[in-house]
Order: structure tokens, then C-alpha cells, then sequence
């Protein structure tokens, strides 16, 4: 049985419905966001999944000037590394916080955003 | 393990060029075999280094094409792919091969065009080197990654914009020494502090620049090494790997990668930090340095701004760093990078740089980082 616990698709899918699932180790209670096969603190592949509350603060942030193409005309826009309250990290878009009140330490909740038809992760005020 | 050593090296003008990459590491090649006195057929494998090519020339199979241009088309060949790290990740498996007793003489390099399309879409590309459904879908650029960095290493260890702008200060100083360089011209303190925001708290001359190039070297047994002119030892060459995403690494002030390869590069020369001489390190920007420098073991974790600032990363300082202007001045042609470097202490350990020689240079390391740090190169070098 290699089939993951929650695969990247699922991810998405329950993120579009505003739902941070990661997955919590059954052997030695690691937690991992976004799964992986084998749980890197023991090896063991006794994953559950389980719900995040989505809060979390802004470990660290930048506002991104000189964008990709696809993106081009986004710019400016933040992207943050947050740090959820259950201690693991995501990178997420800032939305509906002005840039110039970026801080790290600022509290964040995570927001499902869409672009180009994608779920992605983001992150707006609490 | 058999001694390998590195008996040519070659490097092409850094910059623009309306050659493709592969005529760009031909050239590099030739000038590497004549270096190392031998005929292209003495070759026995090239390994290479590109990563866009699939992109920018729309070319895929660079290794043998690069053989072919080069006009060695039977030698065994292949292609290495780890980001900007690409053509170290080629040297280190080339040493293997001859340190195994595989091959006497094995071809090293890379090369990489990426000035034949617009800033746009290079920044894409580049991009690619972090993950296409977490990271590329935020608009995350290279110069992001970085800046995300920098913001946590600035609040972990109060560095500032000043010492990062130190750095970019230093390499173009060290760029106006090197012929080969993208960039040769000083600049200033306020003009990087001035210049246009890319990825805050980055700007325009914390990042190097985009980059045409090629470069290569000739590795060799000790038995056919003893007799080239100048052999350099390669006393180590390890690799490193982290986590892909951003989100899974606890400390964005950190690369750990860095520190996991520089441990296993000094353990396998029997060295440590303090017994090199002459450093060159990827600078893709500004606070990468710094917190290479760190990782390295030249300096104290949090110290590495404050090292730039007072010149002991200068030329004439306590451990000169990039004296070839580094990615910043010299230029990054991603895959040719990790072989520039290589050939940059090379050239310092024959004691042939002219006027950006680090006088009595006897160690050097070179370490290659991979996109959004999930690879790290290092490799320590030695003369007789």
C-alpha cells in the first residue's frame, strides 16, 4: 500500500474549500505539511491526516517587484514563509495587507486564493 | 580512490554572445585541453552542465550536442541538471569516475544562453528551479527566494541592507581585475543602496546579472596529471541536498546544505576552514555570500554581513572571497558556473591571476548552491 494519505490533488481540493490538511506521523507523531511517503524524523509510514487551524505568523516576507512571466502583471506582490501555530512552515501570497505593514511576527490566517484557475496557498489577516 | 587532479582550465568572455551554448563551451573546451597540453582525443567522457537549454534554445540532449560541437562525438557523455549547481555536480562525478579508475581523462564543464530572451522570461525559467505547484503558482522569482533569506537573517542577526550592499561593493571591485568579467566597473555604497527594487529587501545590484558562457576543465590520474605543467589537486568534493520546498526548511537565515557539504569536503582533505586561502562561493546575490560564508565555517553564524563590511572578504583581507568578481561582476551563466569557479581557483593556486592573485594561496575551495538551496557543492583544491 503506497498510496499517500493525502496526495497533492486532495491538498488542493480541501484547500479550495478554505481546509489546511496536513498529515501527523502515527509512530512518532511528527507532523508534515505537505505530505510526504515516509516521515522524515522516523521513517515510518504510518501517516494520518489531520486538520491545521490556518493561523500562524509571518516568519518571514518579501514583496516581489521584477515578476515571471504569468505574473507580470500582479507586481507588487508579497509572498510569505508563515509559520502555523502547530509549528510547521508554508509559503503563501499575502493578500489584504498593505506591504508597507509587513512585519515578521505578523499574525496571518491562511485564505485559499485562485489564480489562472489554480488553488494556491495564501495568507490574509486574522 | 585514485588522486585526481585538474591539468587545464577554460573560460570564455562572460557576458553577451550570439553563439549558442554549445559553441560556447567549445570554445571554453579548447582553450582547457590546450591548457592541459593534450589532444581532444585523449578525452575519455565529458560531463556537463546546462539548464535552461530546453527553454532558451529549445534544446534538450546538450550533452552530446556539446560533444559533437566540440568534435568529440563517441565519448560517453551526460548531462547534469541540478540548477545553478549543475556543472559542479558534473565535476564531482567526474572525480569519481577517475578517482574509480574508470577513465584517465575526463572533460568538465557547462555552459548556458539566456540573453537571447527577454528578462521576463528568464525570470521564469529560472523560477523553475522551485517547485511548479507550492511555489512557481505564488509567483515565487529566484530573486525571491533569496530575499527570503535575507529578511530572516537580517532579523535573526540584525544584518543590514548596508553590509549586504557591501558585498555587491567588493565583487565588482574584484570584477575589475578579471578580463573575463561581465561587469568591470567599480560601484558604489549608495548606488546599490539606490538602485530599483527586484524582491524586497533586495535590489537591482544585490542580484548578478543574467549570463551568457561557457567553461571547462580537464581532470586527470595522478600518472597523467604528473606530467601536465601544473596539476591542482582536487583534496575534496562532496555534495549536499535540502528540501525542495521553502516552507519544509526550519531556518530561512540558514542554507544547511552548505554546511552538510563543506563538512564533508574538509573531512575528506583532512582540513577545516581555517587552512584555506582563497574562497570562490555563489553570490547569485548579495546575502548569499554572507550566509555562505557562514555556512563555510570562515565565519560565525550571523557575522558574515559584518565580515563583508570591514573588508576581510576583500582581496588583501583575512580570506579573500570571489577575487573574480563572483556571480555578482564576473557573471552567472547558471551551468557553466560551478566550472568557472573551478577554474578561478585553479588559476589562483598556479599563481597566474595577475593583478586579483591572493598571494601565496596554497588551498582553495569553490561551493556551488543550487537553486532555492536544495543543492550545495563544495570542492577543495590544493597545489603540490
Amino acid at each position: 500500500m503506497t498510496e499517500p494519505v493525502v496526495t497533492q490533488q486532495k491538498f488542493f481540493e480541501q484547500a479550495r474549500q478554505g481546509q489546511l490538511t496536513a498529515v501527523r506521523c502515527g509512530r512518532c507523531g511528527a507532523l508534515a505539511i505537505p505530505p510526504k511517503q515516509f516521515c522524515p524524523e522516523c521513517s515510518q509510514r504510518a501517516w494520518e491526516p489531520t486538520s491545521l487551524s490556518g493561523r500562524g505568523t509571518i516568519a518571514s516576507y518579501t514583496v516581489i517587484r521584477v515578476a515571471p512571466r504569468g505574473h507580470a502583471g500582479e507586481v507588487p506582490y508579497a509572498i510569505a514563509a508563515v509559520q502555523l501555530e502547530e509549528g510547521v512552515s508554508m509559503l503563501g501570497r499575502v493578500v489584504d495587507i498593505p506591504l508597507e505593514t509587513l512585519a515578521v511576527g505578523l499574525p496571518v490566517r491562511f485564505r485559499p486564493l485562485t489564480y489562472n484557475g489554480q488553488t494556491t496557498v495564501g495568507f490574509g489577516p486574522r | 580512490m585514485r588522486r585526481v587532479a585538474v591539468i587545464g582550465v577554460g573560460v570564455t568572455k562572460f557576458g553577451r554572445h550570439e553563439r549558442t551554448s554549445a559553441e560556447l563551451f567549445a570554445e571554453a573546451a579548447a582553450d582547457a585541453l590546450a591548457d592541459a597540453g593534450l589532444p581532444a582525443s585523449a578525452v575519455q567522457a565529458l560531463y556537463y552542465g546546462n539548464v535552461v537549454g530546453g527553454e532558451t534554445e529549445k534544446q534538450l540532449h546538450t550533452g552530446p550536442q556539446a560533444a559533437s560541437v566540440l568534435g568529440i562525438p563517441t565519448v560517453p557523455t551526460t548531462r547534469f541538471e541540478t540548477a545553478c549547481a549543475s556543472s559542479h555536480a558534473a565535476f564531482r562525478h567526474a572525480v569519481m569516475e577517475v578517482g574509480a579508475g574508470v577513465s584517465d581523462v575526463v572533460l568538465v564543464g557547462g555552459a548556458e544562453r539566456v540573453l537571447n530572451v527577454t528578462t521576463e522570461e528568464s525570470t521564469e525559467y529560472f523560477a523553475y528551479a522551485s517547485d511548479a505547484r507550492w511555489e512557481q503558482t505564488l509567483g515565487l522569482t529566484f530573486p525571491g527566494v533569496f530575499a527570503l533569506v535575507a529578511r530572516a537573517h537580517m532579523t535573526r542577526y540584525g544584518t543590514t541592507e548596508e553590509q549586504m550592499a557591501a558585498v555587491a561593493v567588493k565583487n565588482h571591485k574584484h570584477g575589475t581585475l578579471n578580463p573575463k568579467a561581465q561587469f568591470q566597473k567599480e560601484i558604489t555604497l549608495e548606488q546599490v543602496l539606490g538602485s530599483a527594487r527586484v524582491a524586497d529587501p533586495l535590489k537591482l545590484y544585490d542580484c548578478c546579472p543574467f549570463t551568457d558562457g561557457g567553461a571547462a576543465v580537464v581532470i586527470a590520474a595522478e600518472e597523467v596529471a604528473r606530467k601536465a605543467r601544473r596539476p591542482i589537486w582536487v583534496l575534496g568534493s562532496a555534495a549536499a541536498s535540502d528540501w525542495m520546498l521553502l516552507g519544509d526548511k526550519r531556518d530561512l537565515s540558514r542554507i544547511p546544505a552548505t554546511e552538510r557539504a563543506a563538512a564533508a569536503a574538509y573531512r575528506q582533505a583532512g582540513l577545516g576552514p581555517h587552512d584555506v586561502d582563497v574562497v570562490e562561493l555563489h553570490d547569485c546575490f548579495t546575502i548569499a555570500e554572507i550566509v555562505a560564508t557562514e555556512g563555510l565555517g570562515l565565519f560565525e553564524p550571523g557575522t558574515g554581513g559584518v565580515a563583508a563590511e570591514k573588508g576581510w572578504t576583500s582581496l588583501g583581507g583575512k580570506i579573500p572571497v570571489n577575487p573574480s568578481g563572483g556571480l555578482k561582476a564576473k557573471g552567472h551563466p547558471i551551468g557553466a558556473t560551478g566550472a568557472a569557479q573551478i577554474a578561478e581557483v585553479v588559476t589562483q593556486l598556479r599563481a597566474d591571476a595577475g593583478a586579483r592573485q591572493v598571494d601565496g594561496a596554497r588551498i582553495g575551495l569553490t561551493h556551488t548552491l543550487g537553486g532555492n538551496t536544495a543543492t550545495v557543492l563544495v570542492s577543495l583544491f590544493g597545489r603540490d
